[in-house]
């Protein structure tokens, strides 16, 4: 009787000394004292009371901050409607995904030949480093489109587009100074590889 | 009139010798039984021995549930989230159920909770031989069919049930499909054609072009594909997910239809079909053994350099 009345006797007296992996994922404070009274009665009293079969676990164990919590449900129409066709937008659709396609493709054979036929081409050394910020900026546009829609996060949308560009466009001038002041990628690649 | 008066209190007045049979007919302030029915006044004067109610305990042949010797016990960890309480935070469950006296698949376990253990259970199920798709959910983190699901039979692991995951919940295992199916509908699945058959009959179709649609019309629609693709958890609202996209290639693919460009052109944008990054989660989890990641693939090969 003591115990379900005070339970925080009972927590203490049990499960002090074992020292579970759940204990470690957690952030558990030792003092019981200034949880709500609540949080210490339910699992004594689940524990007690409770046959096994019917037991209820927490579902979340931690205390975690969602980055995006999900937005109430929004339906447009009703649900006998379609979900609304965007316009066809063949840059941004089939044109920009065979363009990556060529662009990907094409890199492998540039990234390989230098090396393979033994001899630094410049114009080829170009054609990579060329490639090389179109992919790379392909690349991390998609990302951006990914975890940042539009219609949730506007702002961080349009700063870390611009971000990516701002950033695509040092890559390119760093390249392109590279090459031509300094000895080029292919050839800084293999100072490396036998460094 | 004051006699009448005068007579009535006359009769109002209890005198010992009468009954109380007698004294009721009419209405009172004071006497609150005085309009009670014959058979409630009867009652008070003699009580039925025979009307006490008998404790359920003599009368039901139900008893309660003794384990056998060798049972086969085995725990299944469900999600449980209730509407009617909002404020309250969805929780697992736990269930134990004697593997022996259960069916091999994972809906029969959860019929047999619904049934005997805990009816407020949810959870969607029609045909239970895998052909309706409505009781798709996430069981042991893999996205499946319950009724074409087996239960391990190392009963030491336990099973673990959720809905479909990145889903709006309506209730327990029941997610909201809502916006799945305005997908599936803005793919026009219908034949679309102007020009009559040359017969007039029927819309003919060679073996080959047959057999395109094979891998692509058995989809259910079970939305498991769907919802086990990290880029539709993401965007749901606008990328429109493999199971929709795989009926959207049937129907190009079929060689009736006669609007092949029109469904090639909404499909076109960044959004709709070119969220797919080939992650394969679809291929992999899909109940069926169907391919949406095949089907998505040549979608983007037919509309590549168009």
């Amino acid at each position: 009787m003591a115990s379900i009345m005070r339970p925080g006797l009972l927590r203490q007296a049990c499960t002090k000394p074992a020292a579970s992996p759940r204990m470690l994922s957690t952030i558990t404070t030792t003092s019981t004292i200034n949880r709500p009274l609540a949080q210490q009665l339910r699992p004594a009293f689940q524990r007690s009371v409770m046959p096994k079969s019917t037991r209820i676990a927490a579902f979340h164990a931690t205390q975690r901050n969602q980055l995006l919590p999900p937005l109430p449900q929004k339906i447009l129409g009703t649900v006998n409607d379609p979900a609304p066709v965007p316009n066809p937008d063949y840059a941004h659709g089939s044109y920009h995904w065979s363009f990556e396609r060529i662009v990907s493709a094409g890199l492998i054979p540039l990234t390989i030949a230098p090396f393979a036929a033994g001899s630094l081409n410049p114009l080829t050394d170009s054609i990579l480093c060329a490639l090389l910020v179109v992919h790379s900026h392909i690349g991390f546009e998609s990302c951006i489109i990914d975890y940042f829609p539009k219609a949730r996060v506007p702002l961080v949308r349009t700063i870390s587009m611009w971000a990516l560009r701002i950033g695509t466009l040092t890559l390119g001038v760093a390249l392109y100074s590279f090459e031509t002041n300094d000895v080029g990628i292919t050839e800084a690649v293999a100072r490396l590889w036998h460094a | 009139m004051a006699c009448t008066r005068a007579f009535t209190r006359l009769t109002m007045k209890r005198i010992a010798v009468r009954p109380a049979v007698f004294t009721r007919g009419l209405a009172s302030v004071n006497d609150t039984h005085a309009r009670d029915p014959i058979s409630k006044v009867a009652e008070k004067i003699v009580p039925d021995a025979a009307r006490a109610p008998i404790p359920e305990s003599k009368t039901s042949t139900i008893k309660e549930p003794e384990p056998t010797k060798d049972a086969k016990t085995k725990t299944f960890h469900i999600y449980r989230w209730n509407p009617d309480e909002p404020s309250s935070k969805p929780k697992m469950q736990s269930y134990t159920l004697d593997m022996n006296k259960t069916g091999p698949m994972m809906l029969d376990a959860l019929i047999r909770i619904k049934n005997e253990v805990d009816p407020t259970l949810t959870f969607r199920r029609s045909c239970r031989e895998g052909i309706c798709g409505s009781c798709a959910m996430n069981i042991d983190g893999v996205n499946t069919l319950a009724c074409l699901c087996r239960i391990p039979t190392d009963t030491t692991k336990e099973s673990r049930i959720y809905p479909l995951p990145h889903m709006y919940v309506v209730k327990d295992l029941v997610p909201d499909m809502t916006l799945f199916y305005k997908q599936y509908r803005s793919v026009k699945p219908y034949l679309q054609r102007t020009t009559a058959a040359p017969d007039g009959r029927e819309y003919r179709q060679s073996k080959e072009d047959r057999k395109k649609l094979d891998g692509l019309y058995e989809c259910i629609l079970c939305a498991c594909c769907s919802t086990s693709c990290p880029s539709y958890w993401w965007n749901q609202e606008e990328y429109l997910g493999p199971a929709v996209l795989l009926q959207s290639y049937r129907w190009i693919a079929d060689s009736r239809d006669e609007r092949k460009a029109e469904r090639q052109d909404a499909l076109n944008n960044s959004m709709s079909l070119y969220r797919c990054h080939t992650i394969l989660n679809c291929s992999r989890t899909c109940p069926k053994g169907l391919n949406p990641a095949l089907a998505i693939a040549e979608i983007k090969k037919s509309m590549a350099f168009t």
